[in-house]
């Protein structure tokens, strides 16, 4: 029990500092995390809109549906990344005995996750009482897959972030998959709007589930029978496996 | 107030394995002890095991009271923090009452202005200082020391040996450093560290004695 309190204060200590340094010194430093990445996924809709020519997907505005698609995969994208630089960003205070890198990747998780969450409702509402789209439909259902995608980022954060103690480049490696993988998400289109033979090859990039997961939540009639969260789920618990247990494995070798 | 039973450490360097302690059962006693030994001995090693910040390779450490972190030149302060703010993350997670103890370090210290800037500005002196008054703010009974003590203009040295004797009745201190004078200014016991073997000595000048001659070896 006493441990248990230890643990929940280095936590909550963590996350309190990470905030004090996530961007920059400046007193608008944690207002520019949210601004930031409202103004991309506004600029982002804009260009898209232009590109589709006012085309719609799945019955539903499209700006809704592009913002539905990249909130939730930058999420997970800029979590993963975050909790990947965890334990050099917080090397020096590995030396009180209470600090583990476990609690620095922790406190990673939780203040991004609760950053994205501000930035989706920030613009979702935005377009919601402006753009006159429907609320969404079901927020259980959108929740789920959106902590799904939170805790793999917080695997492959981890894992990211073992792999990076012995081979330091795996973070540009990380960058050079995430860029293509923008464009094989389903953030400006749905799946079932991909011929079958791609379908089929698609289908096996998890971020999909996560994404259109978050869009059957959403939307009152989306359409997406091939959507299987316990495959999204099978990642959480292998890319979590792989972190926590390599991190325990491999605490002592970088000191 | 520390077991140690059986307790094996090593590390790997260039060109094969080092041993730091090989197999070694010991109870510290409630003393002020000095760390000796040559450079690569082990010492801070030693006291980041103490700490629980290294685990052994084998063997049971057994921790009866309160200890405090490394104080050290390797620092624990995050750089890109302040010192107020680095003072603040220590208070929270030893569970103290978060202003008192900005206080009392704003006191100890003397940083000034120095105290709201990043650490990463500091000089090895303030940065010292700073670790030295926030450690002191936490009530712990054994502190340890690395090397730390050496360090700021005589002013600060007298100040933190007062700090320190006030805290005598119901503290002890655990001290590396290369300077004899120091250690003899505040330990009565000493441990020498030698390829794998600790070995206790309860007057300090034997411990010292039997460091040179390894020195001179």
């Amino acid at each position: 029990m006493k441990t248990l309190r230890t643990h929940i204060r280095v936590v909550l200590a963590l996350v309190l500092r990470e905030s004090r340094v996530r961007h920059g010194r400046s007193k608008a430093g944690y207002t520019w995390a949210i601004v930031e990445p409202v103004l991309q996924v506004t600029i982002l809709t804009i260009l898209f809109r232009e590109f589709r020519g006012g085309a719609e997907g799945n019955g539903a505005e499209f700006a809704l549906f592009f913002a539905t698609g990249v909130l939730s995969f930058n999420m997970f994208r800029n979590t993963a990344a975050y909790i990947m630089n965890a334990f050099e960003a917080n090397r020096a205070l590995f030396n009180y005995p209470m600090v583990k890198p476990i609690d620095a990747a922790i406190a990673r998780l939780i203040l991004d996750l609760a950053t994205n969450l501000v930035i989706m409702f920030i613009v979702l509402g935005f377009q919601i009482t402006f753009l006159d789209v429907p609320p969404p439909e079901h927020v259980p259902l959108m929740a789920l897959p959106l902590l799904l995608l939170a805790l793999m980022a917080m695997g492959a954060g981890l894992s990211l972030a073992v792999i990076k103690r012995f081979l330091p480049s795996v973070q540009n490696l990380y960058h050079i998959i995430m860029g293509p993988a923008f464009f094989v998400s389903c953030i400006f289109f749905s799946l079932s709007s991909i011929p079958t033979q791609y379908r089929m090859i698609l289908w096996w990039n998890p971020l999909i589930h996560g994404v259109e997961g978050f869009r059957v939540g959403y939307f009152a009639d989306y359409s997406a029978p091939d959507i299987n969260l316990l495959y999204l789920f099978t990642w959480v618990c292998c890319l979590n496996f792989f972190g926590f247990v390599g991190e325990w494995l491999t605490r002592f070798k970088t000191t | 107030m520390i077991d140690l039973l059986n307790v094996s450490k090593s590390y790997t360097i260039r060109g094969g394995r080092r041993n730091i302690l090989n197999g070694v059962s010991m109870t510290l006693p409630w003393d002020n002890i000095a760390i000796l030994g040559r450079n690569g001995a082990g010492k801070s090693t030693f006291l980041r095991m103490i700490a629980g910040i290294e685990e052994a390779d084998g063997g049971i450490i057994r921790r009866h009271k309160s200890i405090s972190w490394p104080l050290g030149f390797r620092g624990s302060f995050h750089r890109e923090l302040s010192g107020v703010e680095n003072v603040r993350f220590v208070a929270r997670i030893y569970g103290q009452d978060t202003e008192e103890m900005v206080e009392n370090v704003k006191e100890f210290a003397e940083l000034g202005q120095f105290y709201y800037e990043p650490v990463k500005t500091y000089s090895s002196g303030m940065g010292a200082r700073l670790a030295f008054g926030v450690s002191m703010a936490v009530n712990f009974e054994v502190y340890l020391i690395d090397e730390i003590m050496a360090v700021g203009d005589a002013r600060f040295k007298a100040k933190s040996k007062r700090a320190f004797q006030k805290r005598l009745p119901t503290s002890r201190l655990i001290m590396v450093s290369h300077s004899m004078n120091n250690l003899r200014e505040y330990c009565q016991t000493g441990l020498v560290l030698d390829n794998g073997k600790m070995t206790y000595y309860e007057d300090i000048e034997d411990a010292i004695k039997r460091y040179e001659q390894l020195n001179e070896e």
